[in-house]
Parts: C-alpha cells; sequence; structure tokens
C-alpha cells in the first residue's frame, strides 16, 4: 500500500490520552489533515494530538484515499439486562430529541427536574459504553444505582480508592482527569454530570485526552464566574437544551420558602466571641496605626513570619467556630424537629464538625466524607423510607445527590456563596404533591454569618426572604 | 508527599525557592523537631486532630513559622505513622445500630413534654444500657473512622530530628514540582539509574550529548507536552527527586509556571544544594563480573584505551541503551563494551534486538558461555567462561 509515496500504511494509536499517527508524511498532513492540530513529535518519531480529535479525524480518513491503519480497540456495543425508566415527561423528551442528532452537548435544566432521567433514556438508545463523570463520590455511588436500577446494568466504579473499569462505569472528575490517560480510549459516550465542573485548567483533560465521539454535559448552572464555561462548546459541545427555573417554579417543582432564623450566642460564648474579636480588632488598630493602609491580607501573609499576627489570626478562627458551633443552633434545631417531625428534614452544616456535633446530640445519621458506600446507602435510604426523619450533611450533598420527597431544609450558617445556596434550595424543590418547601436559615446574630446570609439574599432565588424569631 | 496546600515557596527574579530550613538561620527547629518527634512517640492513643493541635502548639512561640510549615510537619509525621483507622467499619456499624435504635424516637428533646416523650438523656441511657458501655465510651467510638478522629497506633517516625528536617527540605521541593511542565538533567554518570526512573514515572525522554561540557542534557516530560504547556506530568516529575538526590555528577532544571497565565519561573537544583535522599546511592555495578574487570582494568589507559563506566547513552525515540562502559582510545576512537553476563534467553534476546538498534555504533559485546547459545554471529562477541579477562579485550580492540 502506498500512502503519499512511501510505501507503509499508516497507523492511528492511542497513547496516554494521545493520538499517534505513524507513516504519513508531512505533506499529507498539511494537505490533509487541516484543522486537526497535529503535531510532529520527535520524541517518538509520530504526529500526535490530543484524543478529542479522534472523530475528527476519522472523518477525514473516510474521505480520502488513505489507508490509515486504526489500531484503536473497538468498544462493543452494550447490551442493557432490562430497561426500568419512567416514561419522560414533555421537557425531558425535548431534552433528549435535542440531542440525538448531533450526539454531542449540553442540557442545562434546573436541579430536580430530572436530568438523571434523561441521561439514562440516552444512554439506553446509543447502548455504547460510557463513562459517567460526577463531581463528588456520592453522586458517583448514585449515579451506579440509578444505572443499576433504571438499565440494569451493574456499572464500574473509578475512584474512591477502586479502580474496577468496565464498559460503563462511573467516576469522579478528579479521578476521570488523573486516568483518561489510560481510560481515553475505553469509552464511546461520556457524560458530564454538574458539566460546570469540567472546564477548570486541570479538570478538562477528562475531556481533552479522551477519543470519545459521543459527549452529553448535563447542568443546571452553566456559567462560571471565570467564563470558561464558553469551552464547553468544544470540550463537549453546544447547548443544545435549555430549560430555565424560572419555567418550572410551582408547576414541575414545588414552591418555596425562606425562613432565616437568627440566635444569639450564649453568655459564655458571647464573653469568649467578645474577646477574641477585641483580640482581633485591637491588633488591627494597632498594625492600622503603625502602617495605614492595612489589610487582613497583610496579616494573613505576616502570620508565618509573626507570632503576634498568627495569634490574631488563630482567634479569629477560633471566633469563626464558635459562631459555626453556637449551642443555640442545637437549641433552635430541636425546635425545629419538633416542629416538622412528621416529615422528612435536611440539615446542612458549615462544617464537618458541626455536622457530627448535631448527629450526636440527635442521633440521627450524618453523611460525611468518611460515609463508606454501604453505609451510604442505608443512610438514604433509611431517609427515603422515612425511617430515619433526618439526615445531617456538610457538602456532600452540596449538589445534584437525589434526596427524594424532602420538604424541608435547614441551612445551618454554612459559608455558602450565591451558586451553592442555589444548589441546595434545588435539592429541597422535588417534584412531589404540592406540599410547599421549606428553607431555613440558622446564623448567629449580628456576626458575619448574617452579614453573608444578607449577601445571599440579593441573589434572585432567595427574593422575598422572611425573618422570624421563635 | 506533600500536598500543594502544604507547599511553601517564594520567588526571586523568575527562581522558585522552595522553603528549606537552615542549620544557622534555623538552628531551633532542631530542638523543635526533637519534640515533635517526643509528641508522635508519647501520642499512642492520641487522635491524629490531637497530635496536630500539640504540633501547633509546639510552635506556637516559633517567630518564623508559617502556618503551612507546621501543617506539612504533620503530614511528615503522620506519613511515618500507623494509625488506627478502624478499616473493620465497626465504626460504621455502631452507628447504624444506635441511630437504627434512636430513630424511633426521633427527636430526642432535652426537656421531654406530652407531646414528646423521649429526651436525650432517656434515649441514650437505653442505648448505653443495652450495649454495656458508658456513653462517654461509645461516643468515642462513634467516629473513630473519621480521618481526623484516627488514633496513633505505632510511631515508627524518623531516625532523629535532623533527618525529620532533611525530609521536610526535600518535600519542599518536590511540592514546587508538581507545577512543573518540563524537567530537564544534565548528567554525567547514573545515566541509567536516571532513565530507568523517568520511564517507571511514565515521563518522555529527549536525550542530546553537550560536547563542550562532555554531559548529556536529558529533557523529560509527558505525552500531551508537545501539544500544550501542562502540568499534569509535575508530580511524576517530583518523584523523580529523591532518584536525582542518590546519584552523582548531575543538576537539574525546571521549567515552573505558577500560575494559569502567570508568569513563567524555573527551579534549579544540584547535589551543591547539599540536600539528603532516603535512597541509598545507585548501585556502582551491575554484576559482579563488571566489577572485577573495572578493577582489574585500573584507571590507567592500557595500549592508549581508557576505561569509562557508563560513559554513553545509545538512545532512538524511547528506546534507550546505556552500555556499560565505553573504551575511548587516545587518539579519538571508541568502542563501546557490553558485559552480558547469565540471563534468560528471552532477556539476551531483548538485548540483541536493542543493540541491533544502533548499527552505526562500534559495540564490543562480552557474552558468557551459558549465553553464548543464543548469540546472533553478527555481533562483534568475545565468549567468556567465568571472567572477562582484560587481555581478550585488548587483542579483540587491537584487532579493530
Amino acid at each position: 500500500m502506498s500512502i503519499a509515496g512511501h510505501n507503509v500504511v499508516a497507523q492511528l494509536r492511542f497513547s496516554e490520552g494521545t493520538l499517534l499517527l505513524e507513516g504519513v508524511s508531512s505533506e499529507s498532513i498539511q494537505s490533509h489533515f487541516t484543522g486537526v492540530p497535529l503535531k510532529w513529535d520527535d520524541r517518538v518519531g509520530q504526529w500526535r494530538c490530543d484524543a478529542i480529535w479522534y472523530s475528527k479525524i476519522i472523518e477525514i480518513i473516510k474521505g480520502t484515499q488513505f489507508r490509515v491503519e486504526d489500531l484503536i480497540p473497538k468498544q462493543s456495543p452494550v447490551d442493557w439486562p432490562y430497561i426500568a425508566i419512567h416514561d419522560l415527561r414533555e421537557e425531558q423528551q425535548k431534552a433528549v430529541l435535542a440531542w440525538m442528532p448531533g450526539k454531542k452537548g449540553v442540557i442545562v435544566m434546573p436541579t430536580g427536574t430530572g436530568k438523571t432521567e434523561v441521561a439514562l433514556s440516552i444512554m439506553r438508545q446509543t447502548a455504547e459504553s460510557t463513562l459517567v463523570v460526577c463531581p463528588v463520590r456520592d453522586l458517583m455511588y448514585q449515579w451506579h444505582q440509578r444505572i443499576l436500577k433504571g438499565l440494569g446494568y451493574d456499572a464500574g466504579i473509578i475512584g474512591d480508592n477502586t479502580f474496577n473499569v468496565r464498559p460503563v462505569s462511573v467516576t469522579t472528575y478528579d479521578s476521570a482527569c488523573i486516568y483518561m490517560g489510560k481510560l481515553g480510549a475505553e469509552f464511546a459516550l461520556l457524560i458530564f454530570d454538574e458539566c460546570h465542573h469540567l472546564p477548570g485548567p486541570i479538570r478538562r483533560d477528562a475531556a481533552v485526552m479522551s477519543m470519545a465521539p459521543m459527549r452529553l454535559g448535563l447542568t443546571a448552572t452553566p456559567e462560571r464566574s471565570d467564563s470558561r464555561h464558553m469551552d464547553l462548546q468544544w470540550l463537549i459541545g453546544p447547548t443544545v437544551y435549555s430549560l430555565e427555573l424560572a419555567d418550572v417554579k410551582g408547576r414541575t417543582l414545588a414552591d418555596y420558602e425562606i425562613i432565616r432564623i437568627p440566635v444569639h450566642l450564649s453568655t459564655e460564648e458571647q464573653m469568649k466571641y467578645d474577646r477574641l474579636s477585641n483580640e482581633v480588632r485591637s491588633y488591627m488598630q494597632m498594625k492600622v496605626r503603625e502602617t495605614p493602609g492595612y489589610t487582613w491580607q497583610d496579616l494573613c501573609a505576616e502570620a508565618g513570619k509573626d507570632p503576634e499576627s498568627r495569634k490574631a489570626q488563630k482567634a479569629f478562627h477560633a471566633k469563626t467556630a464558635i459562631e459555626d458551633r453556637a449551642e443555640e443552633k442545637l437549641r433552635v434545631l430541636e425546635d425545629l424537629f419538633r416542629l416538622h417531625s412528621e416529615g422528612r428534614v435536611m440539615v446542612f452544616t458549615g462544617s464537618n464538625a458541626m455536622a457530627r456535633e448535631i448527629s450526636k446530640r440527635f442521633l440521627v445519621p450524618c453523611l460525611l466524607n468518611h460515609c463508606g458506600k454501604k453505609e451510604r446507602l442505608d443512610i438514604l435510604d433509611g431517609f427515603r423510607k422515612a425511617e430515619y426523619r433526618v439526615i445531617v450533611a456538610n457538602q456532600v450533598l452540596d449538589e445534584g445527590v437525589d434526596i427524594p420527597e424532602a420538604k424541608v431544609a435547614i441551612v445551618v450558617g454554612g459559608q455558602t456563596s450565591t451558586k451553592q445556596a442555589k444548589q441546595r434550595l434545588g435539592r429541597i424543590l422535588r417534584k412531589q404533591a404540592n406540599a410547599k418547601a421549606t428553607l431555613y436559615e440558622v446564623v448567629c446574630a449580628e456576626t458575619r454569618e448574617e452579614q453573608r446570609s444578607r449577601q445571599r439574599r440579593n441573589s434572585d432565588a432567595y427574593a422575598g426572604t422572611r425573618h422570624r424569631r421563635i | 508527599m506533600l500536598t500543594q496546600e502544604q507547599g511553601i515557596v517564594e520567588f526571586e527574579k523568575g527562581r522558585v525557592i522552595p522553603d528549606r530550613l537552615i542549620q544557622n538561620r534555623h538552628g531551633r527547629y532542631l530542638g523543635h523537631a526533637e519534640r515533635m518527634l517526643g509528641l508522635y512517640k508519647e501520642g499512642i492513643g492520641k487522635t491524629r486532630q490531637e497530635l496536630h493541635r500539640g504540633v501547633h502548639q509546639l510552635l506556637d512561640d516559633e517567630a518564623e513559622c508559617p502556618t503551612r510549615r507546621i501543617d506539612a510537619f504533620c503530614k511528615l509525621l503522620d506519613d511515618a505513622s500507623e494509625f488506627d483507622r478502624d478499616a473493620g467499619g465497626s465504626a460504621a456499624k455502631l452507628r447504624k445500630r444506635i441511630f437504627r435504635m434512636a430513630a424511633p424516637y426521633h427527636p430526642l428533646v432535652k426537656e421531654k413534654d406530652r407531646l414528646f416523650e423521649t429526651s436525650e438523656s432517656d434515649v441514650k441511657g437505653r442505648i448505653a444500657a443495652e450495649l454495656g458501655l458508658p456513653w462517654d465510651e461509645i461516643e468515642k467510638k462513634l467516629f473513630a473512622d473519621v480521618m481526623e478522629l484516627h488514633r496513633l497506633k505505632e510511631f515508627p517516625g524518623y531516625p532523629d530530628a535532623r533527618t525529620l528536617l532533611s525530609r521536610y527540605n526535600v518535600a519542599q521541593v518536590q511540592v514546587a514540582l508538581y507545577r512543573a511542565s518540563k524537567m530537564t538533567v544534565w548528567a554525567r554518570e547514573d545515566f541509567k539509574t536516571i532513565l530507568c526512573y523517568a520511564k517507571m514515572a511514565n515521563l518522555l525522554h529527549t536525550i542530546f550529548f553537550e560536547p563542550a561540557s562532555h554531559e548529556y542534557r536529558i529533557e523529560l516530560d509527558g505525552p500531551a507536552s508537545i501539544l500544550r504547556e501542562t502540568r499534569r506530568y509535575g508530580v511524576a516529575m517530583a518523584k523523580l527527586v529523591p532518584v536525582l538526590l542518590a546519584c552523582r555528577n548531575w543538576r537539574m532544571r525546571a521549567d515552573i509556571k505558577w500560575n494559569r497565565g502567570g508568569w513563567k519561573s524555573r527551579f534549579e537544583l544540584s547535589p551543591k544544594d547539599g540536600l539528603q535522599s532516603h535512597l541509598p546511592e545507585p548501585e556502582e555495578f551491575d554484576s559482579n563480573i563488571e566489577a572485577v574487570f573495572t578493577r582489574k582494568w585500573g584507571d590507567q589507559p592500557r595500549e592508549g584505551w581508557t576505561l569509562i563506566r557508563e560513559g554513553e547513552i545509545l538512545h532512538r525515540h524511547q528506546k534507550v541503551f546505556v552500555p556499560d562502559f565505553t573504551l575511548r582510545h587516545e587518539d579519538g576512537r571508541s568502542v563501546l563494551l557490553e558485559i552480558v553476563g547469565f540471563w534468560t534467553p528471552e532477556y539476551l534476546n531483548a538485548k540483541f534486538d536493542t543493540l541491533k538498534m544502533f548499527p552505526e555504533k562500534n559495540i564490543l559485546l562480552a557474552v558468557s558461555r551459558a549465553g553464548a547459545a543464543n548469540l546472533d554471529q553478527s555481533f562483534n562477541a568475545i565468549i567468556f567462561k567465568t571472567a572477562l579477562k582484560v587481555k581478550d579485550v585488548l587483542a579483540r580492540l587491537a584487532e579493530l
């Protein structure tokens, strides 16, 4: 076989997240492979590009006289043992139909509108080797469960100290970007859940180093403050379908109300708090007198070289810890648990320590990073069946983790940004009967926590927050 | 190895300077390190959290001590510790049991009333009675699997305070390299070790000989590095540091881009920096045959030929071969000598295949009788019985 004057057969291989093309002259690269950033790699004596260009290269090869031997092992289609997916709602069907023709693209749907169902339906129809990439391992396990229930397939798990690769697997962004050099040729379809996480400088390798021709992104909030979401266009594909939160509020989703409950520190806590505050304040004042324009950032920078600055820094952290774990919060929680003793309540805290504190006080399970797969499933399952009335979590449930039918959520003074708060809200706005959902925010009165909460109210989702003292 | 968050670096005129504790500036740290080791030695049964707080307190009055440095020490101490991680999952089982027992009584109120008849203390008392343990004990076990609550079981530790400090210094160099996009090593010795570990770390090499300084320049990066600047291989490069530190006669430079779109910096290291590796020096000889032959040959030239250990790197793309010796004649000629001892036929065939990739080279093979059966006639070879004789080699050199 003669290729552009050479008596060799060109060969295409996958290598550590990149593609290697061997036996093609540089003239042929220039005349035929325009649009593909192939680079001559003298280290190996072959042409190289990122694996993401695979479909484009195949397209070019098909359209020319070239005989390129594609040495990349082909993945066989997947047989689903059984199908048990609910009928899709109208907007879900539209989302699937919008993605199918190009088989590359992002679907934007608010939390709680059934993104997972959409993805499962796409998996079912494509029936290809699939890797689902999720932000946290709880979500990964949840996907594992959903795939098992919906498609009867026991997916492989890559991450959380497990490396079990199967034709259909679930993983996290962190594991995906570390292992994509190894896994980049294993899957035909990539599903990026909460895909606004993908465009980070390192994490994007999860898309760049895979040759999967089919890609699906799912998110409720595609925008990023650094505007890198523009990159989703080439990492996954165009936005093919978009459903706004306003479109579904009060229709598919339960309506919601936000109630803020300020708590006060106990006398003892207040004394300690004031002492620490004074310590920080007087130190800062002294420094500002010495150096006008001195800021907290300056203090943090100095803390390494100055034990006094370090003490002020530690005093500040101790202060924050008092706010975080104020005793009064436990009392307010008791009141709220009494008030909602019939329903299910989800509690979000600002720290793992506070989550354990609540768990120990009320003997309710907490979902934290240390929970293994089995315990996690037991807790979520118990909550679903209302055997557990309350579960406590720190950030684990921040995004996407499915907790159906919870109508009440309590945020206990977390340092949350607007986006996180919106996602936490989404968590309790499940498609349910008409019961109104409530989000309580328990924050220390007149402290930094309260300021944060006030900032948060400026966001659209929080419009109309009510204050209540109990 | 440390995490990125435990790393401390400074910048000076485009150079990255990792945190380093040195005798005359940080003499006090020798005492600190001793006390830290003591704290862990006496800390059996304490939680990670308690131990870390202890380390923080030890350094409370140290004038120069960033929090990251304290955290780095905690990590190094933890790395040399054995914690009870509750691997059997007994904490999880206990939690499940207790939460299930308490669930029907939710909510556990402080003061019971007509509406809610179960108080926190009642339920906890009942559970404690059923488990036959005081509640305090139960609470202590309830989260024994949480990282910061793991209890110290054993502390193999470090031999002495000085070792801990030297591990700290190397660890900080490694963190600085996590963000490296390329590493260049100039070497005059120990090529085999350097290239072998680079390969094991999945790095790709590009090798140049620099005649002016008579050294090899080995550029290391990863597959995707020619496509875009990437820090994906920084950790692999960091892993090479202890290997390099154990070698002789090298220097290294790493290209580091600190922030995305930020400035480019470099980091340089050589044995002159005086960092200590915890690894032993590479073995000087692969086998005893080579060691004996070197001794017999001696330091002086014989019939104009000087014997140099691992003097040349043969390379084509990612295939590398470092012959055991280079014989260099006064008149400028050079011959490579590779000694093949007692090995499996597969090993020998692979070696012969590699050698065939470099037909332009003058390679002299010394093969033991045991391996000679597989020998390809195309090689210029000397067969020896148990030891390679100098006079046989000289005789063959004279024929060339």
